[in-house]
């Protein structure tokens, strides 16, 4: 039972590896800063500083503070995610990890009437909600702030500074792919009592997002920069530090909250400052809703998955 | 592995190093263009064909560099668009001091007042070019220079039409004559269009990075 639940982590975290690395270096590379290949080694040795020097916190808050997790309730809700993130990464569903992590744990939870922490679930469901909501007020400020400083320098000068700019926002968010997202996918592994050797799960999870990354990341890459409002580099470099520095703030907290929402967020709030019209009301109320299925979906299904199981 | 960002701008430094250059050798062809017509010495313009062809060498070095990777893919095509538009300027240029040569001298007495002003301003475009140019790495306000540019740009087009009319007044003697005088006036006077046009792209890529 318990290989099983590794066996998922690591499909989970080939998963985020997909979908994240395109949120970390999706405007480097397209930017021609980096090649493809050398931007997602930098990515996996980025996730793993992340994870191992501050992926603790969060991994406490989901497999701690959460629900008492058993290898029942592991097993279950980490199979029925990475199902999840696997069928959504193929359909190009935009779920979240998190949610879908955070839902299964729950939802398996209930069934296995074990302990539930209704604080912890409020704090994160709360985290979710001002994560994205930050990471615009934090890159509406960084914008306005570029705007007010870097922009009265000559030209090519901000063209000097922006490569190197995105190249550390890139990298923060890579770190933060560690730290938050890969330790949501490792806490309830790393806290279920079962002896587990730390260094070797690490390693392996990342070398899992690594190869996501490298096998299947270019499917997602245009997505996430193109869809909202179009970018140009100085806008995406704000975008993502706000996005960045959101993130790593709620990593700070210990409270498990979405990468690719604050991405989100982080492109509305640049876009914001170009006016209202330049962000796609549309994609932001499919996202809203998807924010409210993907936690519920994992929910029922991980509830009805073990209660059929285990009955 | 991050040879771009350690190299510091190396290539983009090239490249702007011989953005530079080609503009200078624009503004000499320019002046000796002009010192030409002034003297009314067509041998003279023939430095303008040499100073094209140092021009040329310098364009594809610029290109080749950009197109290796100097700059973000965000600039480069405008940047690129630039470079080529000051090389049609050149050619223009080249284009203006050959009809030079073969223009009938009577014919051009006619018209000389009017185009040694063209050539003038042209000249002074050029520099303005540089001076914009400059400002995309240092100090200066584009626009400025960018407005400047198009004011001069709109003198060139009242002087045509002046010519224009006076062109309609002249008798040529067969129709390579005709051909020749019409082909010059529209050389010299397509060179601050193409100026204009220039100045533009400079302009654009500033406010895409600001």
């Amino acid at each position: 039972m318990f290989e099983i639940a590794i066996i998922a982590s690591l499909c989970i975290a080939f998963g985020i590896g997909s979908n994240d690395a395109s949120n970390a270096f999706g405007v480097c590379i397209g930017a021609g800063l980096l090649k493809i290949k050398k931007a997602f080694i930098l990515f996996g040795i980025l996730v793993l500083l992340g994870i191992f020097l501050q992926g603790s916190k969060v991994m406490k808050t989901v497999g701690k503070n959460l629900v008492d997790v058993n290898t029942s309730i592991l097993t279950i809700s980490l199979c029925v995610a990475s199902f999840l993130i696997v069928f959504s990464n193929w359909r190009k569903l935009p779920l979240s990890t998190h949610q879908v992590i955070i839902g299964s744990l729950i939802g398996a939870g209930f069934a296995n009437d074990v302990y539930i922490n209704t604080t912890e679930i409020i704090k994160i469901v709360i985290s979710w909600i001002v994560s994205p909501i930050a990471a615009i007020g934090f890159s509406f400020l960084i914008f306005k702030a570029l705007e007010k400083t870097i922009s009265k320098l000559p030209t090519f000068f901000i063209e000097r500074f922006l490569r190197t700019a995105l190249l550390i926002s890139a990298g923060l968010i890579s770190y933060n792919t560690g730290a938050n997202e890969l330790a949501t996918v490792l806490g309830p592994l790393m806290h279920s009592g079962i002896e587990i050797d730390k260094t070797l799960i690490f390693l392996s999870a990342s070398i899992m997002v690594f190869l996501g990354a490298y096998l299947l990341s270019h499917r997602v890459i245009e997505t996430v920069g193109k869809g909202i409002t179009v970018l140009d580099p100085y806008s995406g470099f704000a975008a993502q530090l706000g996005a960045g520095g959101c993130v790593l703030l709620f990593t700070i907290l210990g409270m498990p909250v979405s990468t690719t929402y604050s991405i989100i967020g982080g492109i509305i709030g640049v876009g914001l400052n170009k006016g209202i019209k330049t962000v796609k009301l549309n994609l932001i109320l499919k996202i809203g809703i998807n924010f409210i299925v993907s936690p519920s979906l994992a929910f029922i299904i991980s509830y009805l998955f073990l209660k059929l199981t285990h009955p | 592995m991050f040879d771009k960002i350690l190299s510091f701008g190396k290539s983009e430094n090239i490249v702007i190093k011989n953005i530079k250059s080609h503009i200078n050798l624009l503004c000499s062809a320019s002046n000796c263009f002009k010192d030409a017509l002034n003297k009314l010495e067509p041998e003279k313009a023939s430095c303008v064909i040499e100073l094209e062809r140092d021009a040329d060498t310098i364009r594809r070095d610029i290109i080749s560099t950009i197109h290796e990777g100097a700059f973000l893919p965000y600039v480069r095509p405008n940047l690129c668009r630039f470079v080529e538009m000051v090389d049609e300027t050149f050619d223009t240029l080249e284009d203006a001091a050959l009809l030079f040569r073969q223009i009938d001298k009577s014919i051009f007495k006619t018209i000389e007042h009017e185009c040694l002003k063209i050539a003038s301003i042209n000249a002074e475009m050029c520099e303005l070019l540089q001076i914009a140019f400059e400002t995309l790495h240092g100090k200066g306000n584009i626009k400025e220079k960018n407005l400047a540019i198009r004011l001069c740009e709109k003198q060139v087009d009242d002087i045509k039409f002046e010519l224009i009319d006076k062109l309609i007044r002249i008798d040529v003697k067969n129709f390579w004559e005709g051909k020749i005088v019409s082909d010059f006036v529209e050389s010299i006077t397509r060179i601050s269009d193409l100026i204009e046009d220039a100045s533009d792209y400079l302009y654009i890529i500033e406010i895409s990075l600001k």
